[in-house]
């Protein structure tokens, strides 16, 4: 294995640890959106709709498009209108544009990785999409759980 | 570089770009907002996105604003107007932005004419897609705002 390789393959293995790291914090962050999505209209086919979108895009701007246009056509503020919670999930997600920054920072400087070779200019954007993944497999879990609570 | 190679790198780029021209097309939303959802309707922005998901030329796309233009000048609202023109211009920079990303990908001769065209139309599709999105998204809802003025 070249040098570069295993460099790229220690960045990965470090990529991921962050990322799971980031995930566990957002745990707390995503349960209190579920609650608030609780005392809206939105089933679970809506909320795992998002979650499926996430986990299948390559862009973090479909994510986000999604949720605006939901938030505009909700007229009756039932929805993803409601209280602000649609409007302030996408200032949420796309706030974590600067975990997914310091993540690639750190790794270009720290966890004993001097990197030699150029990382990919594109990385910041995949680790932001990631986080976004992350946030809404956490909320996604946290609505169904609590819905099935609500009706019980 | 080979094909899946070729077309992983391409679909890799383009959300990149996407990405970044998400807030560029929020800016034009928001430069615009006074002529939204009055003068320029939900149901204009809508034609406007089905258009650009099925256009097989640009041409297709340029007749729909040309016709946008024409009816809001028929109906003397030029700022309605400006919103169409200002909108065709933007898109038609795109082919810019569709010939240098096709040079990253192809830097020998740039690609052909029709992946130069194909490239254009997918940068208008996502230009569009975010519009339409930020475009909804700060506007109050004709009932809303009817409400608001009564």
């Amino acid at each position: 294995m070249s040098e570069q390789s295993v460099q790229e393959v220690a960045l990965r293995v470090a990529l991921e640890r962050a990322i799971a790291r980031k995930s566990d914090e957002y745990d707390r962050r995503a349960r209190e959106y579920a609650d608030r999505l609780t005392s809206t209209k939105l089933d679970k086919t809506q909320v795992r709709g998002l979650e499926t979108l996430a986990s299948t895009t390559d862009k973090v701007s479909d994510i986000t498009d999604w949720l605006k246009l939901r938030v505009g056509r909700d007229s009756k503020r039932e929805g993803w209108a409601k209280d602000g919670v649609g409007r302030d999930l996408v200032t949420e997600l796309e706030g974590l544009r600067r975990d997914a920054r310091k993540i690639v920072d750190e790794l270009r400087v720290g966890e004993g990785i001097a990197l030699a070779y150029p990382v990919d200019p594109d990385l910041e954007r995949q680790v932001h999409l990631r986080l976004c993944r992350e946030f809404l497999k956490h909320l996604a879990a946290h609505f169904e759980y609590l819905k099935a609570e609500q009706e019980r | 570089m080979s094909n899946l190679e070729y077309l992983l790198k391409r679909k890799q780029r383009i959300a990149a770009w996407s990405d970044r021209w998400q807030a560029e097309a929020a800016r034009f939303a928001d430069s615009h907002r006074d002529l939204l959802p009055k003068r320029i309707t939900n149901a204009q922005l809508y034609g406007l996105g089905n258009v650009v998901r099925s256009a097989r030329r640009y041409a297709d796309i340029e007749r729909f604003i040309g016709n946008q233009v024409e009816k809001a000048k028929r109906a003397g609202r030029l700022d309605v107007q400006g919103y169409w023109n200002d909108l065709k211009d933007v898109l038609g920079k795109l082919r810019g932005e569709a010939q240098a990303l096709l040079k990253t990908l192809c830097p020998a001769g740039a690609g052909s004419q029709d992946n130069l065209d194909e490239l254009h139309r997918e940068l208008i599709r996502l230009y569009v897609q975010h519009l339409i999105a930020h475009s909804l998204y700060w506007t109050p809802d004709q009932e809303d705002s009817g409400r608001r003025e009564r």
